[in-house]
């Protein structure tokens, strides 16, 4: 291919021209702005629409004609998150600053009033505090279960045994099933009066056993549960860290007679460390999120609601569209707050070594 | 000439899009009529359909097509929400829960149907010959006022659901009778007479362990008095509380009495702290589930086909799965009563109860062209000989004319017990905060259910909740 055809003059600001990406911006957000005061939002949606547009299409032009096909062939995935993700997001950033609910036609702007509302009135901040306490018994006993778990089975199937592959497959499978068939198996699971674990206590003691009767019975179905569903995700991490080991190491250490536990703190966990803290990232941001196994089980009773499934209530169910925003962008604040705080203590143990 | 290109090519965009939207107006003015329609999966509305594609036949000579979304009863509500807010537009008719109506008649989704009503003397005959209270319940909104939004679809009345095995048996009748001195009743009449007295003697009676004598025989698990709904989701408490309320004389907050009825001092007085606590006090007489909160109505339907449980008082509309010997182990020893009530000093039972079923609506976006099918539909369904068929097959009609016919008892066993208590029904709020009040009602109610707080508390939460709510959206003054 000839490279002469290119090396045409960098375009002015006020050429018509398809790959001058400039003017298409400052023509684009003229005519955005202007359909925007003018016309009815029906309509001007879809000018600012074909703007943007017109904006993308005179980047892909002037990226082809650069030769820049790296830019262009990440470009879909970037126009898909842009869409999907970062215009969703700031929009409902926007929307937390206004008195808006989905189920009324009017918006009105309010500033940090529905932020200031959660944390101080005295309604709402004591339900939002005893929701957050309960997210956090959840994430921290949820996940140090499922760490535990995890691990132990990693360490088992790490090593050669009889019918190791169908156990494996056998012990991956809950985390392949729907979050709602575990919700809806475990639910009967518990019943007093159909599940099993009663009925096997009750042979025991004659009482039938009501395990949701209480906080710390519901909490510990639940824990049960999901521990039941993630544990494996864990298990996957670790396994995959355990088996990168080289078995040089280990005959090493066996020819200087080096003892189990130094074997595994000084060889074994090295190689493992890094996966066990992403399966830690991993599950401490799912099990902040969960909503869907309490939903299943208790429905937030016996004082089982968690954030989430506050924010799925006042946004979805009481259509109160700008306070759930709000809401969320709190628990984003948290959640970035955690996860920060979480790679900074990660990356200076991995420096310090 | 760059220049030329372009416009040629936007000219082309321009002239394709338009002929697409023309394309999709002629489809919508042609022969072919959809009504996208959204109901709860369960007999009432499968029935309905059944019967519109088998027999409908649109007067207009339209072909019509009625495309039904059934979605299950624990989703309703969030999916039809979700559907009308996030402005799909995708629903031309709906079963709306009779409660929704001022959320979604503020929201604009709802179609006010007074004029339509006005124009068709055939509909108009048909609404005026509607129950009153059912008419109030499921059409009105501001609650009970001529504003019409909604057509009746099933009207939904809680009623006894019991065994005859085990009421009928002599050795239990002879026992109760020296126990309380009260006869157990055996047919639907007595059945009828149950205040929650006897309702508690019975639940009482009932408890039995494994191995205890049931009725005769050694009972092979577990076997429990009574049933009613207390659980934690959408309604299921509230339900129960309102109708307890009701019967001892109280009230929740009165929207008919805006903006100068309270919240407080009403819903938290010292006669429903009484009737909330006796609510609580049959618990005991219950399957153990009821004590996690869980116990909704279909649980007890569960329990009570399962053979566990004496008496269940649930919702008609659940009643055709109890009755197929394939989903029921109790399918041939029914009987069928009024749902108990509170015993006045006058001597007659008050059974002021919480009204379920749903109406159907329109939506504000359908086109006349919609609209007028939608309408040659619903005076279809709401003709007589096809209420009679419906409710033969199953469902319930509000009209007068039907329901009084006296073929309507034999159709189906709980409709003796059935259209008595019309005149008892009440229904909750219909205001736009409904949802609001609801859910944290529900959420207090479930911490008395399950033990955690005295029925004074949670009241008192409740009325100082949506006293506050209420006077923030300028319903209490």
């Amino acid at each position: 291919m000839t490279t002469t055809v290119i090396q045409s003059t960098p375009s002015s600001l006020t050429t018509l021209a398809p790959d001058n990406w400039k003017l298409a911006i400052i023509g684009g957000l003229g005519v955005s702005i202007l359909a925007c005061l003018a016309l009815p939002a029906t309509i001007s949606f879809w000018i600012v629409a074909l703007m943007v547009a017109i904006v993308a299409a005179a980047f892909v032009v002037n990226a082809y004609r650069r030769h820049y096909y790296g830019g262009l062939l990440a470009a879909p995935a970037i126009a898909v998150l842009f869409v999907m993700n970062i215009f969703p997001l700031l929009w409902s950033l926007g929307l937390s600053f206004f008195a808006y609910q989905s189920n009324q036609q009017t918006i009105r702007f309010v500033g940090l009033a529905n932020y200031s509302k959660l944390l101080t009135d005295d309604l709402k901040a004591p339900e939002l505090w005893a929701n957050l306490t309960n997210t956090a018994m959840f994430t921290v006993l949820t996940v140090s279960v499922q760490m535990l778990t995890g691990f132990l089975l990693a360490v088992l199937f790490a090593k050669q045994f009889p019918l190791r592959r169908y156990l494996l497959i056998l012990v991956l499978t809950p985390m392949m099933l729907s979050v709602v068939a575990v919700g809806v198996f475990f639910s009967y699971y518990y019943d007093p009066t159909f599940g099993i674990i009663s009925q096997v206590i009750k042979a025991w003691t004659g009482e039938q056993f009501i395990l949701f009767s209480s906080k710390t019975g519901a909490v510990a179905g639940i824990v049960f549960a999901d521990a039941w569903m993630w544990s494996p995700f864990v298990m996957l991490l670790v396994l995959a860290g355990l088996v990168s080991v080289p078995t040089y190491l280990y005959e090493a250490a066996a020819i200087d007679r080096v003892g189990s536990w130094r074997r595994f703190w000084t060889i074994t966990f090295p190689y493992i460390r890094g996966l066990l803290m992403l399966a830690l990232l991993f599950r401490t941001i799912e099990a902040f999120k969960m909503a869907d196994l309490i939903i299943l089980l208790t429905k937030g009773g016996n004082d089982t609601m968690t954030i989430s499934y506050h924010v799925i209530r006042i946004a979805n169910e009481q259509n109160k569209t700008s306070e759930g925003a709000a809401l969320s962008y709190l628990l984003l604040f948290v959640v970035i707050v955690l996860t920060n705080l979480y790679l900074y203590i990660a990356n200076r143990r991995s420096q310090g070594n | 000439m760059k220049y030329k290109t372009r416009l040629k090519s936007f000219a082309a965009a321009l002239s394709f899009a338009s002929l697409l939207t023309i394309g999709g107006a002629i489809k919508a003015s042609a022969e072919d009529v959809v009504l996208h329609m959204a109901v709860p999966d369960w007999p009432p509305t499968r029935i309905m359909k059944a019967m519109f594609d088998k027999e409908y036949k649109p007067e207009s000579g339209n072909k019509v097509t009625l495309d039904v979304d059934f979605i299950p009863w624990p989703d309703f509500y969030t999916r039809v929400n979700a559907s009308l807010t996030s402005g799909e537009k995708k629903y031309n008719m709906a079963v709306s829960d009779s409660q929704w109506l001022g959320a979604f008649v503020e929201g604009g989704y709802f179609r006010k149907i007074n004029d339509l009503i006005d124009a068709d003397p055939a509909l108009k005959t048909a609404m005026d010959g509607m129950h009153p209270k059912i008419l109030n319940a499921y059409s009105t909104y501001p609650n009970s006022t001529p504003n019409y939004y909604g057509f009746p679809q099933f009207p939904d009345i809680l009623v006894s659901y019991a065994r005859k095995d085990i009421f009928c048996n002599d050795e239990e009748q002879k026992n109760f009778k020296a126990k309380y001195n009260k006869k157990l009743p055996c047919t639907g009449e007595e059945m009828d007479s149950i205040d929650w007295d006897l309702f508690g003697n019975i639940g009482e009676f009932f408890m039995r362990k494994k191995g205890d004598m049931l009725a005769g025989q050694p009972a092979d698990d577990d076997f429990y008095g009574v049933a009613f709904q207390v659980g934690k989701g959408y309604d299921f408490s509230s339900t129960s509380v309102h109708s307890f309320v009701w019967q001892a004389g109280g009230d929740i907050w009165d929207e008919t009495k805006a903006p100068d009825g309270h919240a407080e001092g009403q819903v938290n007085s010292a006669v429903a702290v009484k009737a909330l606590d006796h609510m609580l006090s049959f618990i005991k007489y219950m399957p153990p589930v009821a004590k996690t909160g869980t116990m909704d109505i279909f649980k007890s339907d569960e329990l009570f086909r399962a053979g566990k449980v004496a008496l269940n008082v649930d919702w008609v509309g659940l009643g055709e799965a109890s009755l197929d010997p394939k989903t029921s182990k109790v399918a041939d020893k029914l009987i069928f009563g009024k749902a108990p009530g509170t015993m006045g000093a006058d001597g007659k039972i008050n059974r002021t109860s919480q009204i379920g079923g749903q109406p159907f609506v329109l939506t504000t976006w359908n086109t006349d062209v919609i609209n007028k099918e939608a309408v040659g539909f619903v005076k279809w369904w709401l003709s007589k000989d096809v209420q009679m068929e419906y409710a033969s097959k199953g469902g319930q009609s509000a009209i007068k004319e039907v329901y009084s016919d006296p073929k309507y008892v034999s159709l189906r066993p709980w409709n003796r017990a059935w259209a008595s208590q019309l005149d008892d029904q009440k229904d909750m709020w219909h205001v736009p905060q409904f949802f609001d009040l609801l859910t944290q009602q529900q959420d207090q109610y479930d911490l008395a259910i399950t033990g955690k707080q005295d029925a004074k508390t949670t009241l008192d939460n409740v009325a100082k909740y949506q006293e506050k709510l209420l006077k923030d959206a300028g319903l209490i003054k």
